[in-house]
């Protein structure tokens, strides 16, 4: 199981890279009726990509995929937005490079600790799925507490398995 | 989401139908509450379009208070949407599924 670890960190070592073109950025108020929309959204733009980037047979699981962890993510956001603060809000960013997708939220609550294990199942929880399901949906995940935000970034790839004919002009 | 209630072989068939998450999931707690604590409970998911953690955790709040209370609780019918998150969390491993709501009610 991969871990969650400090963006900075992984930069470093150039392990991950965040896809560069935006896509969309998409702010709502954190409030749970507005869930459906973080998670549509983002399940919407995924089949697009997806259309272009993935296996026919896959594109189903690639969406929901990120309508479920989109989904988790944003309703984490809500949950621990603080109630003293009435017009907190939550940012869907997403943005792609070549094959990868990656889903950015963004909110201004305290900063958490991203680090998870599976529920224990046999004690019957009620919570604590969250974290666990996005982990397990995306191919990389991590978190950066900058400038009082915290921002969870959820990475996919797009499985293609033809290979593309590419041109390459020999200059000799 | 919708809920609607039928009663067959003295099982309560509750057939949800559209989101179960963090905003609906309130709704069958609540409607769940209604009911006998003693009422054998089948719970029929092929309508529901999407469920995440927070809809899952309801399930398993209700399977958990049906196990305390020694009731029959069951699922039926979960497309592949739902059997994902159960396959995930493992929580499969807490229900009785069925393919199908009368073989639940008859078995």
């Amino acid at each position: 199981m991969m871990m969650f670890q400090p963006q900075q960190e992984l930069k470093k070592r150039g392990q991950i890279k965040t896809p560069m073109n935006p896509i969309l950025s998409l702010t709502l108020q954190a409030d749970l009726r507005y869930v459906r929309v973080a998670s549509l959204t983002a399940c919407n733009v995924a089949k697009i990509f997806a259309d272009f980037n993935c296996d026919a047979a896959d594109i189903s699981e690639f969406c929901h995929a990120y309508e479920l962890a989109v989904s988790e993510a944003f309703t984490n956001s809500v949950r621990h937005a603080q109630p003293s603060q009435p017009e907190t809000q939550v940012t869907v960013r997403i943005s792609s490079e070549h094959r990868t997708l990656a889903v950015c939220i963004i909110d201004a609550n305290p900063p958490f600790n991203p680090v998870t294990q599976a529920p224990d199942i046999n004690s019957y929880p009620e919570g604590g799925y969250g974290l666990f399901l996005i982990h397990q949906l995306m191919d990389t995940v991590y978190y950066a507490r900058e400038n009082n935000t915290n921002t969870l970034t959820m990475i996919k790839q797009a499985k293609m398995t033809y290979t593309e004919n590419t041109w390459t002009i020999n200059p000799g | 989401m919708n809920i609607s209630e039928n009663n067959v072989n003295n099982y309560t068939i509750l057939s949800l139908q559209g989101i179960l998450n963090a905003s609906s999931a309130p709704k069958l707690k609540t409607y769940i509450a209604g009911i006998p604590e003693e009422q054998s409970l089948i719970i029929d998911l092929e309508n529901v379009e999407f469920l995440d953690s927070s809809g899952l955790g309801a399930l398993v709040g209700i399977a958990r208070k049906k196990k305390t209370s020694n009731t029959i609780m069951r699922l039926a019918r979960m497309n592949e949407r739902v059997k994902k998150v159960f396959e995930i969390t493992q929580a499969y491993t807490l229900f009785d599924i069925y393919d199908d709501v009368s073989a639940a009610a008859g078995a």
